[in-house]
């Protein structure tokens, strides 16, 4: 990613953005962190913000139209905050909170032409810089003002009129003549034309100049233009006057020094709106001052209302983009930052890797931001340039290969007729999951399809797709297509969503459809029954775009005779379990979070098309049903309830699975693979035991090819009170540790631990990495 | 980066199965990613056998690991 494609993906985030308020203002004054100064009581703060953001404060806020009133979204929701008058209320009750800084005097001098409010904000904006500024006006200096503006208090006048007196502005009474301006421009450094005051001497409308400098020619600029009604009116706008007094002013001090005119001038004109969401903000009547104008506490009451405008709308929605308590807009600029450290820590690794990948954020976001795409993108790079941390998703890595292969992994065509006109691809959590349902479903299938449907157990390769590893998925994809391609290239028949995902990026020209689409097809409509039990559907995340998938889902739960609710975020939206992107390997607790977060949404007991909502959700204690729960030719018990309840197969268990559902695949076609080879040792773990373990992504396969390591070696301690053994084994990157005992009927285990650093010589045995 | 220098054992009066010799807190040395650190850790004075304690490496060793992965 390059600098300008990041600029391309942080302009998707609006967060920054300014709000309604501060959009439509020409000064852009921050109106949200005034009200948040008020409202908190902290008037001299409001004050210092008016001074920052306004040119002659005590006029402007006497004649500002207020724009941002009109714009304000709490117009239909009680009332436009009431901006003009806190100003008022601000100014009236607080002492001035600037000093003027005497600047030293420059030797360029301006020509303002024109008293308007336009040419007083040129002389107010360019004498702060200490360029002397003269004024020349017609009549009283304060008439060009007071005709614009009738009802302009006098003291706000002298007010202003007081502070020129601090400043190198001087007023010239002049008669305004056609040959003026040639000559001011020959006197002055930069002359200034006032559209109000002095319109008569050029004869510009506001489309005959650029609006982003308000540059006529030469060292000329104007500004400051009446507005006419539909009626035919004349109004002055005084925002809209004072920020082209800015615009001009900005345009003048570049003219004057040399500098280009226009570079970089877009934040001036940057008008992206905040998108901010109004679902469920109450509404509050605006709070009307009891006396003419507010007192501290009305005016602390009234900027309360203030909705401080935000968008954070798929920060609300995802645990992951919550928890690094920024936005969208701010990760993209760390993970970009985190790309180019070439030495030192990589601190946004754990944002990179904490995203599920699963693009609610993206349908949430009314710019379609894309987390899923900055974050895959990240860990691609990550393992490109090798910094991906080894332990992020080494597991799951290892779990995608022992899936895809030969313990686990078969291919083969219909075992009664020999054909393959459709390939049933359960993917490989639900073949670790739910063995028996798989094959009972494939039979029903095999008996109600024509053609053959033959079987893949295989992973699809999501796992390193999600983990940035693309030469892996690439290679996984090219065993996949040689074993579809060997059989014909029947359509598949799938039962997972994220294996859709990734069957349609390694076999692009392949034909894809959800088991559940076959299975609506092939199920009968079923009476409607009176008070049917309710269930929440969760969506899987990878289900998000496959509305065949989530149509036939809510179908066959009709079908079961049960009530599918939608609870909120669900369809397209639909939130993810923690399975996604892995993060269930990278960060656990993450993951977690999703789950619990995603099953409280679930009013109901959790119906889910996918085996790792399933299970995730049902490892937070949320009742959850698999949809093969449920249909005819799978549902183990006729209890939903119980099913509901039934505990969660751990990651050893999986792995098991695997193993024995190809037994059983192979055995449809009459083969026997010979038995695995008996364990040498009997190991006992209790089920707590065995769950700490696998929380630390220690298998029993690893505790036992631990222990029987140790135990032909020799090589361990022992606590002579307790009996107990502790011993090492090094397979891999990982060095497991084993607390165990050994007693006449096997080996119990304690407990065991892991780590990844290395000590040489003095851990055994050496089967050195 | 620094580890803390000395770790006992979690719990327990703890030998060498093999030598039969009570473990005694010694010097080694922990690899990981392109470091080394010296640490004390129980050890078989007689075989050299060493004790990684729980502890130590779901603590200070998983943060160290997690810091120089990052790196």
């Amino acid at each position: 990613m390059d600098q300008s494609e990041l600029h391309a993906v942080e302009a998707h985030c609006t967060q920054e953005a300014m709000p309604r308020c501060r959009a439509v203002c020409p000064l852009q004054m921050d109106v949200r962190a005034f009200m948040e100064h008020i409202a908190a009581g902290r008037a001299r703060d409001a004050r210092k913000l008016l001074e920052r953001h306004l040119p002659l404060p005590a006029i402007l806020i006497a004649v500002c139209d207020h724009p941002c009133e009109n714009a304000c979204l709490r117009r239909d929701l009680g009332g436009a905050l009431a901006v003009g008058a806190l100003e008022r209320h601000v100014l009236a009750t607080t002492p001035p909170q600037t000093r003027l800084i005497p600047r030293p005097p420059r030797q360029q001098r301006l020509a303002v032409l024109g008293a308007g409010l336009a040419g007083l904000v040129v002389a107010w904006e360019l004498s702060r810089k200490g360029f002397p500024v003269d004024v020349l006006h017609e009549g009283d200096a304060r008439d060009a003002l007071r005709r614009s503006y009738p009802d302009i208090p006098e003291t706000a006048l002298d007010a202003e009129w007081t502070d020129f007196g601090k400043t190198p502005v001087t007023f010239l009474s002049s008669q305004y003549d056609a040959a003026l301006i040639g000559r001011l421009r020959q006197e002055y450094a930069a002359v200034f034309v006032d559209m109000d005051a002095a319109a008569t001497l050029l004869p510009l409308q506001r489309d005959d100049v650029d609006a982003a400098t308000l540059h006529v020619e030469g060292n000329v600029c104007c500004g400051g233009w009446t507005d006419e009604t539909p009626t035919g009116a004349r109004l002055a706008s005084a925002s809209r006057q004072a920020g082209e007094g800015r615009t001009a002013a900005i345009t003048l001090f570049r003219l004057m020094t040399g500098a280009s005119l226009a570079a970089s001038r877009e934040q001036e004109n940057d008008r992206r709106v905040l998108h901010t969401p109004l679902d469920g903000v109450a509404s509050v009547a605006r709070v009307l001052p009891a006396a003419a104008e507010y007192d501290a506490d009305e005016a602390a009451r009234e900027a309360g209302r203030c909705l401080r405008c935000e968008c954070l709308q798929c920060v609300r929605e995802c645990a992951f983009l919550e928890r690094h308590k920024e936005f969208p807009r701010t990760y993209a600029r760390k993970i970009y930052n985190n790309a180019a450290i070439v030495k030192g820590t990589h601190t946004a690794n754990a944002l990179a890797l904490g995203c599920a990948l699963c693009g609610q954020c993206t349908e949430i976001c009314p710019e379609g931001f894309s987390m899923a795409d900055l974050c895959l993108h990240a860990r691609q790079d990550m393992v490109e340039r090798g910094y991906m941390p080894q332990s992020a998703h080494e597991f799951a890595l290892e779990d995608m290969a022992q899936a895809s292969g030969p313990e686990s992994a078969v291919s083969r065509p219909d075992p009664a007729t020999g054909r393959c006109a459709r390939l049933f691809f359960p993917g490989c959590q639900l073949a670790a999951a739910r063995g028996p349902q798989v094959l009972r479903v494939w039979r029903f299938l095999r008996e109600r399809l024509d053609g053959g449907v033959g079987i893949m157990l295989s992973c699809c390769g999501v796992p390193a797709f999600w983990a940035g590893n693309t030469p892996l998925f690439d290679e996984h994809a090219a065993r996949l297509r040689a074993d579809w391609e060997s059989l014909g290239k029947p359509e598949l028949i799938v039962a997972c969503a994220s294996c859709l995902d990734a069957l349609a990026r390694a076999l692009p020209d392949a034909r894809l459809r959800s088991l559940w689409e076959y299975l609506d097809d092939l199920l009968p409509e079923a009476a409607p029954v009176a008070d049917a039990p309710v269930v929440s559907i969760q969506d899987p995340c990878g289900a998000r775009h496959q509305e065949g998938w989530r149509a036939a889902v809510r179908s066959l739960v009709r079908k079961c005779g049960l009530r599918g609710e939608d609870p909120r975020r669900s369809g397209t939206e639909t939130a993810c379990c923690g399975y996604g992107g892995l993060v269930w390997n990278a960060q656990p607790d993450m993951a977690d979070v999703m789950a619990a977060r995603r099953a409280s949404d679930l009013p109901h007991t959790a119906l889910c098309s996918c085996i790792m909502c399933r299970d995730r959700l049902a490892r937070q204690g949320k009742e959850s049903l698999h949809l093969l729960d449920l249909l005819p030719m799978t549902a183990e018990t006729s209890a939903a309830g119980a099913a509901s309840r039934a505990p969660v197969a751990g990651l050893s268990a999986r792995r098991a699975g695997r193993v024995a559902l190809r037994r059983d695949v192979l055995a449809e076609y009459g083969e026997t693979p010979p038995p695995p080879e008996a364990a040498a040792l009997h190991l006992i773990i209790a089920d707590e035991v065995l769950a700490r373990m696998e929380d630390r992504f220690i298998l029993r396969q690893d505790v036992q090819e631990a222990v029987e390591g140790i135990e032909r070696t020799g090589q361990k301690f022992l606590e002579k009170e307790s009996g107990h053994f502790v011993g090492s084994w090094r397979p891999r990157h990982v060095t497991f540790w084993v607390e165990y005992a050994i007693s006449d009927v096997g080996c119990v285990i304690y407990d065991a631990w892991c780590h990844r650093m290395w000590l040489p010589g003095a851990m055994q045995p050496g089967k050195e990495i | 980066m620094s580890m803390e220098p000395n770790y006992g054992p979690d719990a327990g009066d703890w030998f060498c199965a093999r030598c039969g010799e009570r473990l005694e807190q010694r010097k080694v040395q922990a690899f990981y990613m392109n470091s080394a650190f010296d640490v004390l850790l129980p050890r078989c004075p007689s075989c050299g056998l060493t004790l990684v304690p729980k502890s130590l490496a779901e603590g200070k060793m998983a943060e160290v690991e997690a810091l120089l992965e990052d790196k």
